[in-house]
């Protein structure tokens, strides 16, 4: 192999690694998106949201008061589901059912025996670097609806990280500011979006320190 | 030919393929999915706390007997820090450096982490009931032979309700005595103070006072109350021109010394006829003259006059007496004396407000009586609760020995001390903040104590065990109703649960602490003692103003926070004169062994202007052998050198013996924070004397005109220290968008300049703002012995470890964001009083920052609100900032010490559980520094914006003003006039530290204002 033929080569595989490693920084790869990791119970966020109407504040109680949303107690889940069982006969124009995720859930928390309850170790999907500091309530108080974050969560079966959550997502939003009509697009409130599509965009301080320290 | 192999195995080729793909292959799975977190939630959600939102709970400081009330931060279920309590009536809001470093007791890792029983010669990990039903078994024992009287309890400093609730337990049990062995309490002072003016510990107004003489009491040092004694003395200061005059008496300049206007340096024991020639001057009557005196003490009469002038013509004055002499009790009475002469009760010494019952407390004497009697056999069982006597008496009362011979000894201790080590049972306590309890700040008032979270290990309360072993007790059990020391403290409490759970939230209520049965502090002898020995030397021993008599050293915060005077961390050394150095041919360094009749003691030399020539010093603390890796092996016990002499109120005498000194084998090199001494005309730490001031001389000039500060125009803020921020374009008033930098940007960020006055009057150097930093910016220790990285890890037998402890302090790699640079003036001849300024020394946010300009990444830059900010994810660890740095406040991360897989991790669970959740954990290669506790200034807007208003002037302020016992730094929005930094920035002393750099900074400093001696 003659001397100039390897340095062709070297140099070749030196531009490909690095035009690889920019390819992949530039497309986000190197987040996260899309992560969507089996839980310990396969809770149906379509179901809860969608069809029983609950608010995403009812679980994530502290979102609006707190830097960290919080989840649910394993006692919140069970104040409906002592009740619920995992099957269920036909009644009143309702189909029987035999639900597995409640199956999953007594597992931890069997039902009428609060001694025995176990925490439920749910697997973490969103997570930001140790150096960035999101304070959730400051977002969700602007008017931030938790759909422009983390997508539709209400239609997710299993929930999967929307967002890339990179540095470039954040500060696009800062930057330009966030549109209310967008947010409640997002959230499926169409009618709301309509009447806020003249709302001025929102934006937010981008200086480093504001999210790093 | 020869057969050299001209065909490798492997070829280049190949390798570097193979390299190639295995990288490529570790890049993929290094950039796919992150580490799997599990996030745990409750089971069920506690009531009035909001995950990730801290809670605060009030409660007691227990690391002294002063009993300071604390407000504990708890955020998901783990205390991460302790302030002060503003609404106490003791510390106002302050806390020490000790207070502060309780959380690393409660998180140490050495604690025992449950019951432990002896089998054999080792103690083993064992269940409560194995545990119990020993002591059960043994208090049985006991009562079929006979020999309960012989039961004793030792106990620590007890300032609340548990030491009489101890008392009756061993009354109802037929046990014998209940010692309350508290090693740093002033016994004789405190006897005579109850002699005298009919309270141990009367409440001292340094504020009142016109003249301060402190005739060895160490006010700022951990003698009595050292909180409020600071309070109070600060604002002294703060009177600036018309401030009481200061003057130390003693042979060693402590930290409370070195704050004095006037040093006597007299020599050791002749602190009683200085008093009683003072004493007979003011009042008349026997006693020697003062030129007697003054020839006994080798000092000069005419400032001894100049005082007895003083406090004859002025007042009130305050005059103090805390010496550590076999003659302490006589030089209190004496002083007592002098007070009432010159009126000083009532306006400076108040009785009726000082703390209760911290009077039954006992020294050495006692303590040396009870090892006798164990030595003796008569003490069938011993219990331990606190106190550590095994390290804390000296080697010749023989305790240890006496352990031996005690039937069964029963310990409390949350850690494996040398006194819990030789105990049959450990019955761990909760730790202070995870108990019940109550004391007795001013007569009238109760501070209470709660658990602030519950028990991190299989602990329990030692009150809780008492009740519990009572209960199972035929003979207890009717006497003691409450199931657990909660309902004991709550059923005493005037008004009952209800009105207790009232009080309970701001910590304070009203009531009074059950007494001890224990008598008064009263005199035991009432005679003078000579020091004994006949070496060249006195032999001072003192409680480290850090680590206290040793409760400290296992805290490793504690440890690496240089002590003030000497400004050495993680070792001990012996304080020796310059000229006496010079004399013996000591360098500082070199091993000096100090000789007394009772032992003898090596270790490094420091040469101290502040000790008398005669004399050499060693501070109390170091030298455990047992207590946690972090206080095990380190320095010496400076009690090896005492014998067994005391007070006449039976307090060990630290200064008792003399001694010889002589030059050792071996050198150390002292692990020292100090650069140097002295400031060779850099003009870093200033002064005015009180008539400069007066006179209005004190302002230092050209403050407002600065050439080239372009961007002087459209930002507001201090009158110098503009930001010229963004480097260049933006700070260009021609450059057209100035972004978030414009002062009408819709961000507002550019309407804000944050800064802080730190007012050099009043800083003692306490460094309680240190250790304030450390806990709040999750600032690392580097100093343990198996963190120093070797500079030449390939010519060292122990494989690139240096095993010193403080060997990467020795290195300068110490990561004190805030240290307390300490200067002397004058005294250069080791002859001549000289004076010390102290200096809090931080990154000063420079308007005109070199650090910002060398930095190639934009890591550092300036924000708009005035912060010189790091970015530790930018940062690449190039250093150039650092070297640019004129302050030197920049801080590398060499080892990872944030890194929990590395050796060097400075937090080794549980201690990690303290970390400050709001602030990031840097990781190795990272340069760090002040941010301005930035945390605090995001969470004071986080809530202001939560609340839809306006962050309110004065509304939050950084962690090192927060815990300032002497209220000397201020900090705040000098953009707006509404905060009291922008009216301290006006102060006629405000000046910068290298002005002439033109850096701009965000810093001002008020002169220290000096009250030379004089007619005023």
């Amino acid at each position: 192999m003659s001397g100039r033929r390897s340095w062709v080569l070297v140099s070749g595989f030196l531009a490909i690694t690095i035009a690889a490693l920019g390819l992949s920084a530039y497309s986000g790869a190197s987040s996260s998106q899309g992560f969507a990791p089996p839980q310990p119970v396969d809770f149906p966020h379509p179901r809860h949201v969608q069809q029983l109407g609950m608010n995403c504040l009812y679980c994530h109680y502290a979102a609006n008061k707190s830097p960290d949303p919080g989840l649910p107690a394993v006692g919140t889940c069970m104040g409906c589901h002592n009740i619920i069982p995992p099957t269920r006969s036909e009644i009143e124009g309702f189909a029987p059912r035999n639900a597995a995720a409640i199956a999953q859930l007594l597992l931890f928390a069997p039902q009428g025996t609060p001694a025995e309850w176990q925490p439920i170790p749910w697997v973490r999907i969103h997570k930001l670097p140790e150096y960035v500091h999101f304070p959730h309530m400051r977002h969700v108080n602007a008017g931030v609806t938790c759909q422009t974050c983390h997508g539709p969560v209400q239609e997710m079966q299993r929930v999967y990280q929307y967002a890339s959550l990179n540095m470039g997502w954040c500060v696009n939003c800062h930057v330009k500011g966030y549109k209310l009509a967008d947010g409640l697009l997002a959230a499926g409130d169409t009618a709301g979006a309509q009447a806020a599509a003249n709302v001025e965009p929102k934006k937010a301080r981008y200086d480093c320190a504001v999210c790093h320290y | 030919m020869s057969q050299l192999p001209t065909q490798p195995v492997v070829k280049r080729r190949e390798f570097l393929k193979v390299l190639g793909s295995a990288g490529a292959a570790a890049t993929a799975v290094g950039c796919s999915q992150e580490r799997v977190e599990q996030l745990i939630p409750y089971i069920t959600s506690p009531d009035h706390t909001v995950p990730g939102v801290s809670t605060n709970y009030s409660t007691i400081c227990r690391e002294c007997s002063a009993a300071c009330g604390v407000v504990a931060e708890v955020r998901d279920g783990r205390a991460i820090k302790l302030e002060g309590n503003p609404a106490h009536p003791v510390n106002r809001g302050a806390l020490c450096a000790r207070g502060q470093a309780a959380l690393q007791g409660l998180y140490n890792p050495d604690r025992y982490r449950g019951p432990m029983v002896r089998e054999g010669s080792q103690l083993v990990p064992a269940t409560w009931e194995v545990a119990l039903q020993r002591v059960r078994q043994q208090i049985a024992a006991v009562r079929v032979a006979g020999t309960g009287r012989g039961v004793r309890f030792v106990s620590q400093h007890e300032s609340g309700s548990f030491g009489g609730f101890v008392d009756q337990w061993m009354a109802a049990a037929g046990f014998g005595e209940h010692l309350a062995f508290d090693p740093e309490a002033d016994l004789a002072v405190r006897a005579v103070n109850q002699a005298e003016y009919g309270s141990a510990s009367p409440a001292l107004d340094f504020a009142a006072a016109q003249l301060i003489v402190s005739i060895g009491a160490d006010f700022l040092d951990g003698w009595g109350s050292s909180v409020s004694q600071q309070l109070s003395f600060a604002a002294a200061r703060a009177r600036l021109a018309v401030a009481p005059r200061f003057v130390y008496v003693g042979a060693r300049r402590s930290l409370t010394g070195l704050n004095a206007d006037e040093w006597i340096a007299c020599r050791p024991g002749s602190e009683l006829s200085i008093a009683n020639a003072m004493l007979a001057a003011l009042i008349g009557g026997g006693g020697p003259t003062l030129a007697e005196a003054a020839t006994a003490a080798g000092v000069s009469e005419a400032a001894l006059q100049a005082i007895v002038d003083v406090l004859r013509t002025t007042r009130p004055s305050l005059v103090l007496a805390g010496v550590g002499t076999p003659d302490a009790h006589l030089v209190a009475q004496t002083v007592a004396r002098i007070n009432k002469a010159v009126g000083n009760v009532g306006p400076t010494v108040k009785p009726a407000d000082g703390p209760v019952g911290l009077g039954a407390t006992v020294g050495a004497q006692a303590m040396g009586a009870l090892a006798a009697e164990m030595n003796a056999g008569s003490v069938p069982m011993l219990f331990v609760r606190g106190a550590n006597p095994v390290y804390s008496l000296p080697r010749v009362l023989q305790f240890a020995e006496g352990m031996q011979r005690v039937g069964f000894k029963v310990s409390f201790s949350c850690y494996p001390d040398e006194t819990a080590e030789l105990c049959d049972v450990v019955l761990p306590d909760n730790h202070t903040l995870e108990s019940w309890g109550d004391s007795e700040p001013v007569a009238g008032t109760l501070g209470l104590q709660q658990p602030v979270m519950d028990p991190l290990f299989n602990t329990r309360a030692a009150a809780d065990v008492l009740l519990d072993l009572a209960r199972g007790d035929a003979a207890m059990a009717s006497r003691f109703s409450a199931t657990s020391y909660r309902d004991f403290v709550m059923a005493r409490y005037p008004g009952g649960r209800e009105a207790f759970a009232q009080a309970l939230a701001g910590g304070i209520g009203s009531g009074s602490t059950l007494t001890r049965a224990a008598p008064a502090p009263a005199m035991l002898r009432t005679t003078s003692a000579p020091l004994t020995g006949d070496g060249e030397f006195y032999l001072i021993v003192h409680p480290s103003p850090v680590l206290g008599a040793g409760a400290g050293a296992n805290k490793p915060w504690l440890q690496e926070l240089p002590d003030p005077v000497s400004k050495i961390a993680w070792q001990s050394w012996v304080e020796v004169h310059p000229s006496t150095a010079a004399r013996l041919g000591i360098r500082p360094g070199d091993h000096v062994t100090i000789t007394t009749p009772a032992g003898s003691v090596t270790a490094p030399a420091y040469l101290y202007l502040g000790i008398h020539p005669e004399a050499v010093a060693v501070a109390l603390g170091q030298g455990h052998t047992a207590y946690g890796r972090y206080a095990q092996g380190i320095g010496i016990n400076a009690l090896d050198a005492l014998g067994a002499t005391v007070d006449g109120a039976g307090r060990l005498a630290w200064t008792q013996a003399r001694a010889t000194v002589s030059k050792a084998e071996g050198r150390s090199p002292l692990v020292t924070t100090e650069g140097s001494a002295r400031q060779h005309g850099r003009g870093i730490a200033r002064a005015v004397t009180a008539a400069q001031l007066a006179a209005g001389e004190a302002r230092q000039d050209a403050h407002h005109e600065f050439i080239g500060d372009a961007s002087h125009e459209f930002l507001p803020g201090l009158r110098a220290p503009v930001a010229n921020d963004a480097q260049g374009d933006l700070g260009d008033p021609a450059s057209g968008s100035k972004g978030m930098y414009a002062p009408d940007h819709w961000s507002g960020m550019a309407s804000r300049r944050w800064a802080m006055t730190i007012d050099l009057a009043r800083c003692t150097g306490c460094s309680a703002c240190v250790t304030a930093c450390y806990a709040e910016n999750n600032i690392p220790t580097v100093g343990a012995r198996w963190q120093g990285r070797s500079l030449r890890p390939f010519h060292n037998a122990n494989s690139g470890w240096d095993t010193t402890p403080g060997a990467n302090i020795l290195k300068g790699r110490e990561m004190a964001w805030l240290r307390i640079e300490r200067y002397f003036e004058g005294g250069e001849d080791g002859a001549a009083d000289f004076e010390t300024r102290f200096l809090p020394m931080l990154c000063q946010h420079c308007g005109n920052a070199p650090c910002e300009s060398v930095c190639p990444v934009f890591a550092t830059y300036h924000a708009p609100d005035g912060l010189n900010v790091q970015v530790y994810n930018r940062c690449v660890g190039t250093r150039y900032c650092s070297n640019g740095c004129p302050y030197k406040v920049r801080y590398f991360n060499w080892h990872g010490y944030g890194e929990v897989e590395r050796r060097q991790y400075a937090f080794p669970e549980p201690l990690n559980l303290q970390l400050n959740p709001d602030v990031t954990v840097r990781g190795k290669g990272v340069m760090e520094k002040c941010s301005f506790c930035v945390q605090r200034i995001r969470d004071a807007e986080n809530l202001a914006a939560q609340e839809g208003r306006e962050v309110a002037p004065d509304e939050f302020t950084t962690a090192c003003a927060q815990a300032c016992p002497s209220r000397a730094i201020v900090f705040g929005d000098a953009a707006s006039e509404q905060w009291s930094v922008s009216r301290q920035v006006e102060d006629q002393r405000a000046y910068h530290v290298f002005e002439e750099l033109n850096t701009f900074t965000a810093v001002v400093y008020l002169q220290k204002v000096n009250h030379p001696g004089g007619p005023r």
